[in-house]
């Protein structure tokens, strides 16, 4: 407990003093709670999610950073990897793959990461996957690219 | 010893008293009133001690060639015990006009104006109250006075005067060779008493210094008026230690100085553990559980190997052995271990 705390208010003020050393990455503490975080990350560029930002929210649990944070898209986003209702993101590091040396802002870059490298092997979105398992990138990056702009660029007019 | 007479005085003083009332209080009332009726007689006394040195010393002064340093001396122990606390001069205000009411049946006012030679008994008398600064008229002391304190001394009148005639028992029975002084200061001639004098005045003295000890007055050293040095080999060992009294900032200090050190030290290593984010202490620096040299405190090492006992930095498996076996290990069991912690995250 005490130990998360003092980590995640370490990680803060690293946050507020690299605020503009990632601009694809903006992480907000909550202002009453600092076991709850959101960020706001931008697609990756040469991939269907650019242009748009999306927004990710974090629930740290008391054990971290021994047992990794909860992460979900709260943006609508076609990828093999999240769960396109829940926003559930399947990425090893949030699971087994953890490591208490990683930070909240390492995890927004494997996100980054995973959003421009899907991995269709192990889907949370069947259809996506399916997609991109059979080959059909054109299908993959169209839909993807429309879901974006429909949920994760502001609204033209 | 007068201080110590009084609590033996008032015990018959508060029991003698008839008045039920305010019993305790005026038993300490008397008591001061003793007291400074005490210092108030012997200021007299050594008043008047002073006016005869003073008269007598131009009559004696060729005569003897000590009698001018005695009587320098005198002087100055004179204004010693004249130096005294602002706050008895009240009491000692008040006790004159006690000592003057008393005078008529008083036994030791009897005695004082008895050392005088009796020639001048009033004429000396007069002159003690004239010249000693402190003394104070008549008049003027009742008039001080408030009325409240005047109505307490009257009842308690009776109760005074028994307890005085107490003390001056007490004395007298304690202090046999000043009563002898006194009584030898009587039939013998002036001139010829000077060293006496000088002998009683120093027991006078004696006596005041004791008072003011035992009053919990500033205590006048001895020797010399300085204070003990922390290395005086006179010092009593009850006095508090200044040397201790300094050693908090002094360790403080030193804190402060090993605080530095370690700064400097810990500048060279990483001050935290990326775990915890808690301050490494030296043993946590030279701790290196993996040899990836990922350091963390012994804390959370401790508690990943509790969970799943992998290096965070490295994510292999922690030996629970010595480090620097690792280094040697073969790379067939490396590599076990690896494949195994391969297959935990294909099961998941």
């Amino acid at each position: 407990m005490q130990a998360s705390r003092a980590r995640l208010f370490k990680e803060y003020k690293e946050v507020q003093r690299e605020k503009t050393a990632d601009p694809d990455i903006q992480l907000v503490c909550d202002d009453s709670n600092i076991f709850k975080w959101t960020a706001l990350v931008k697609g990756p560029s040469e991939t269907p999610y650019d242009g748009g930002v999306f927004q990710l929210a974090f629930s740290v649990p008391e054990q971290y950073p021994l047992q990794p944070p909860q992460v979900r898209f709260l943006t609508k986003i076609f990828h093999p990897n999240v769960h396109f209702k829940t926003g559930e993101i399947c990425l090893d590091i949030l699971k087994n793959a953890w490591s208490p040396a990683w930070t909240l802002q390492s995890v927004c870059r494997a996100i980054i990461a995973l959003m421009a490298h899907p991995e269709a092997d192990s889907p949370l979105n069947c259809d996506s996957g399916n997609l991109l398992r059979s080959g059909d990138i054109r299908g993959y990056q169209s839909m993807a690219r429309m879901y974006t702009r429909l949920a994760a660029m502001p609204k033209k007019g | 010893m007068v201080s110590d007479s009084i609590p033996k005085v008032s015990i018959p003083i508060a029991s003698s008293n008839p008045k039920d009332f305010a019993k305790k209080k005026r038993a300490n009332r008397s008591a001061k009133l003793k007291q400074s009726k005490l210092d108030a007689r012997r200021e007299q006394y050594l008043s008047q001690v002073k006016n005869k040195g003073l008269k007598e010393e131009p009559n004696t002064g060729g005569t003897h060639g000590s009698a001018k340093n005695v009587a320098n001396e005198r002087e100055r122990l004179i204004e010693k015990l004249q130096i005294k606390p602002i706050g008895e001069e009240d009491n000692e205000g008040s006790l004159n006009h006690y000592s003057d009411f008393d005078s008529p049946t008083s036994h030791t006012s009897s005695v004082l104006g008895g050392n005088d030679s009796g020639t001048n008994f009033t004429g000396s008398s007069r002159g003690s109250s004239s010249s000693s600064s402190s003394g104070g008229c008549c008049s003027g002391s009742v008039s001080e006075e408030d009325e409240e304190a005047e109505d307490d001394c009257l009842d308690d009148w009776e109760a005074v005067a028994d307890a005085l005639a107490a003390t001056d028992k007490k004395q007298e029975q304690q202090n046999p060779s000043l009563d002898s002084h006194f009584e030898r200061n009587e039939n013998m001639a002036h001139m010829s008493s000077r060293q006496e004098v000088s002998e009683r005045q120093g027991s006078g003295i004696d006596r005041s210094k004791q008072e003011c000890n035992d009053r919990g007055l500033t205590p006048r050293p001895p020797l010399s008026c300085r204070a003990w040095r922390p290395d005086d080999t006179f010092r009593p060992s009850g006095l508090p230690n200044l040397s201790k009294q300094h050693s908090f900032p002094m360790n403080s200090e030193r804190h402060c100085r090993r605080d530095s050190v370690w700064g400097c030290k810990t500048l060279a290593t990483p001050m935290l553990c990326p775990i915890c984010c808690e301050d490494l202490d030296y043993t946590d620096t030279s701790f290196l559980p993996c040899s990836c040299g990922f350091r963390l405190c012994l804390f959370c090492h401790k508690k990943i190997l509790e969970e799943d006992g992998r290096c965070p930095g490295c994510r292999k498996q922690y030996n629970q052995e010595a480090v620097e076996r690792e280094a040697t290990i073969d790379g067939g069991r490396l590599t076990i271990r690896l494949a195994r912690s391969c297959s935990m995250i294909s099961r998941s």
